[in-house]
């Protein structure tokens, strides 16, 4: 495997995983090679995604955010509408399919906000296979919610306590029960990030958020927008959002991603503002370290977003300067997500209230009669009891 | 010819012993000290742990320890001086690290070697890094210039097809992972351990060390009757974890279990 090999965008991706590793990961390769050309495969997706997550979903024309904000037409791509609540459901019903392709029972999967170790564990109870989340200990108490959601499904959670107990630790964590277990059970990776082929993987099916997009855009517009907008945690939602547009040259493409309290190193997620090239959880791409090559740990106030690496795929792209990464701190998404919950009547993710931010400033430059498409990765249920306490903080 | 080479091939060890600890746990002075106890216990070739945030190839003990080193300020300069310290003190025995690539990428690979060869290191073990990726082929060409080597592991779900394939760019020896997993202490390996390690032998003409897993002399005996080498960590590791907040018992300790280890190798 070498540049312009599979599994590399540009210089980054690759599969630099431990050589345990390597085997599954072959497999799941040339399985996946496979499953991508198959019509059974096909159909059996598509059935899950209509029938039970609840495809496709739909695009929202947002009349008084358009007038709140006074610039371009604002869409919603309501990935919040989605089963479980967000557009990780998308990947991990994808996913599980391939693992039961594969003939391994056992699913595991790393989360942050809970989002994906939901829908993991909710495929997981649906296909009757024994599920283990990998989940920072910090975010079990931030994201309570999810985590018993996740117990209630009968899946078992792993609290993570080393390091910053978030979720680079937790996905250290699941490489090593994958390394372990590799022969009965599939790692279910959540975002786009982890050695060749996940992001590839990830990145294709999750696709259906943009495809879909772009299509119900254009029969009710006759017409493409002119930007879209998404969050990037590892960037699944966003490079989801993105793919199918990445051609339409005119279509300006924006990223949001988690500028925290601030730049100081530790204060932040912004990988894509601040990182270096480097290596970490089987991919080379951009990550928040140190001179020394050590990682810095990462901060959000959305748990979803707090990763200090990123998806190859945004690390080429931004390189490349076809998608414009914008940072958003953690006071600014809390105010959208208010902001958008009062005059939209939708509770964002706090992680999507990243992606509101950029998309009020594009919106506003944009100007009138403009449109443009902001991806809901997931709404805020999980958020509530978190954005009360801040907001306590806040008043004191 | 590499040091390493060398070693195996002077006929004056059967199997080699390979102890591992990190470096600057619980600091780096300490590990000046617990390296040349090591060292005048009884080690073959010693292997230093640089510590990586993201240890994704270890276990909780080593976990612990890289967690405990880098409390400590990281720097390369420290890494190197303390390797210096220890390559002095018995310059016969073969140092090398193992750390992860990202540290070393960043310091450049050049960089790295230089220093890394100044300070007495002749190899280099990087459990992250596979040897079909081009950064180790440009790795393994700059270890080459220098005489150093790049030691790959091999492990029990590697195929026939990859063993044959990493023979092109693997020196000194192989790193044989005993078990699936990470690093840690087990009671029992798999069956097939002897197999495996005699059809490696015959497949890739370099010595064949065993790692992940070994903590007991009995462990080290039997497997060092069939293996050209025995790796230890965690258990090293652990030692110094629960000593190591007082120096001269935690050294102590060391030496008593190095060189029990020691005497269970033929
Ligand atoms: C609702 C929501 N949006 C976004 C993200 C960030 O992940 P990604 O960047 O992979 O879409 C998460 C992660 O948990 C999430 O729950």
């Amino acid at each position: 495997m070498g540049k312009n090999q599979p599994g590399y965008f540009g210089e980054f991706g690759g599969r630099y995983a431990p050589e345990i590793l390597t085997e599954a990961l072959e497999e799941l390769e040339s399985t996946y090679h496979k499953l991508k050309k198959s019509k059974k495969f096909k159909k059996e997706l598509e059935f899950y995604l209509s029938n039970y997550v609840g495809r496709p979903s739909p695009l929202t024309f947002a009349e008084r955010l358009t007038k709140h904000w006074g610039g371009a037409r604002i869409w919603l791509k309501r990935e919040d509408l989605n089963h479980t609540g967000a557009h990780k459901i998308n990947n991990a019903i994808g996913q599980a399919l391939i693992a039961k392709f594969m003939g391994k029972k056992r699913i595991i999967a790393e989360t942050g906000a809970g989002q994906h170790g939901l829908a993991t564990a909710t495929v997981g109870a649906m296909f009757g296979m024994e599920t283990v989340v990998y989940m920072g200990a910090v975010d079990v108490e931030r994201q309570n919610l999810n985590a018993k959601k996740i117990e209630m499904l009968g899946a078992k959670i792993l609290p993570v306590t080393a390091g910053e107990a978030t979720l680079k630790e937790a996905t250290s964590e699941a490489m090593r029960d994958w390394a372990l277990n590799v022969s009965t059970t599939h790692y279910i990776v959540g975002s786009a990030i982890g050695p060749h082929p996940f992001p590839t993987i990830v990145r294709d099916l999750q696709a259906v958020i943009g495809k879909e997009a772009r299509s119900q855009f254009k029969k009710q517009n006759h017409k493409l927008p002119h930007a879209i907008v998404a969050c990037v945690g590892g960037g699944s939602n966003a490079i989801g959002m993105f793919h199918a547009f990445l051609k339409d040259k005119h279509v300006a493409i924006y990223g949001a991603e988690a500028g925290g309290l601030g730049p100081k190193p530790g204060e932040h997620s912004a990988t894509l503002t601040y990182g270096k090239t480097g290596f970490l959880h089987g991919t080379k791409t951009l990550i928040i370290q140190d001179e020394a090559g050590q990682i810095v740990p990462a901060h959000s106030v959305s748990a979803g977003l707090d990763y200090p690496g990123v998806g190859p795929e945004h690390a080429f792209l931004s390189q490349t300067k076809r998608v414009d990464y914008r940072m958003v701190t953690d006071e600014q998404a809390l105010d959208c997500f208010l902001e958008v919950t009062r005059i939209e009547g939708i509770i964002p993710a706090l992680e999507t209230a990243h992606a509101f931010h950029v998309a009020r400033d594009v919106a506003k430059d944009l100007g009138k009669k403009k449109d443009l498409i902001i991806c809901l990765s997931g709404r805020g249920d999980k958020d509530v009891t978190e954005v009360l306490r801040l907001l306590g903080e806040k008043s004191k | 010819m590499s040091k390493i080479k060398d070693l195996f091939e002077s006929g004056k060890i059967k199997s080699a012993f390979i102890p591992y600890f990190t470096l600057g746990d619980p600091n780096y002075n300490d590990s000046i000290e617990f390296g040349k106890t090591i060292l005048d216990n009884g080690a073959d070739i010693l292997e230093l742990g640089i510590p990586f945030s993201d240890p994704v190839a270890d276990g909780p003990v080593i976990q612990r320890a890289v967690a405990r080193s880098l409390k400590n300020k990281f720097s390369f300069s420290e890494i190197f001086r303390v390797t210096k310290e220890i390559h002095l003190h018995k310059k016969d025995v073969p140092l090398v690290y193992l750390t992860y690539f990202n540290p070393i990428f960043h310091c450049g690979i050049e960089d790295f070697l230089n220093q890394a060869k100044d300070s007495g290191v002749v190899g280099l073990v990087i459990p992250d890094l596979p040897f079909d990726t081009k950064e180790s082929e440009v790795l393994f060409q700059e270890l080459r210039k220098r005489d150093m080597d790049l030691i790959h592991l091999v492990t029990p779900a590697s195929t026939k097809k990859r063993i044959e394939a990493l023979k092109k760019t693997s020196t000194g020896f192989i790193y044989y992972v005993t078990s699936f997993g990470v690093t840690g202490e087990r009671r029992e390996f798999s069956v097939d351990l002897k197999e495996r390690i005699r059809f490696l032998k015959e497949t890739i003409q370099l010595p064949i060390c065993a790692g992940f897993g070994i903590s007991t002399p009995d462990q080290a005996g039997q497997i060092s009757g069939y293996a050209d080498g025995i790796i230890i960590g965690s258990a090293i590791q652990r030692i110094i974890e629960e000593n190591g907040h007082e120096f001269p018992k935690a050294k102590q300790a060391l030496a008593e279990y190095i060189a029990k280890i020691r005497v269970a190798i033929p």
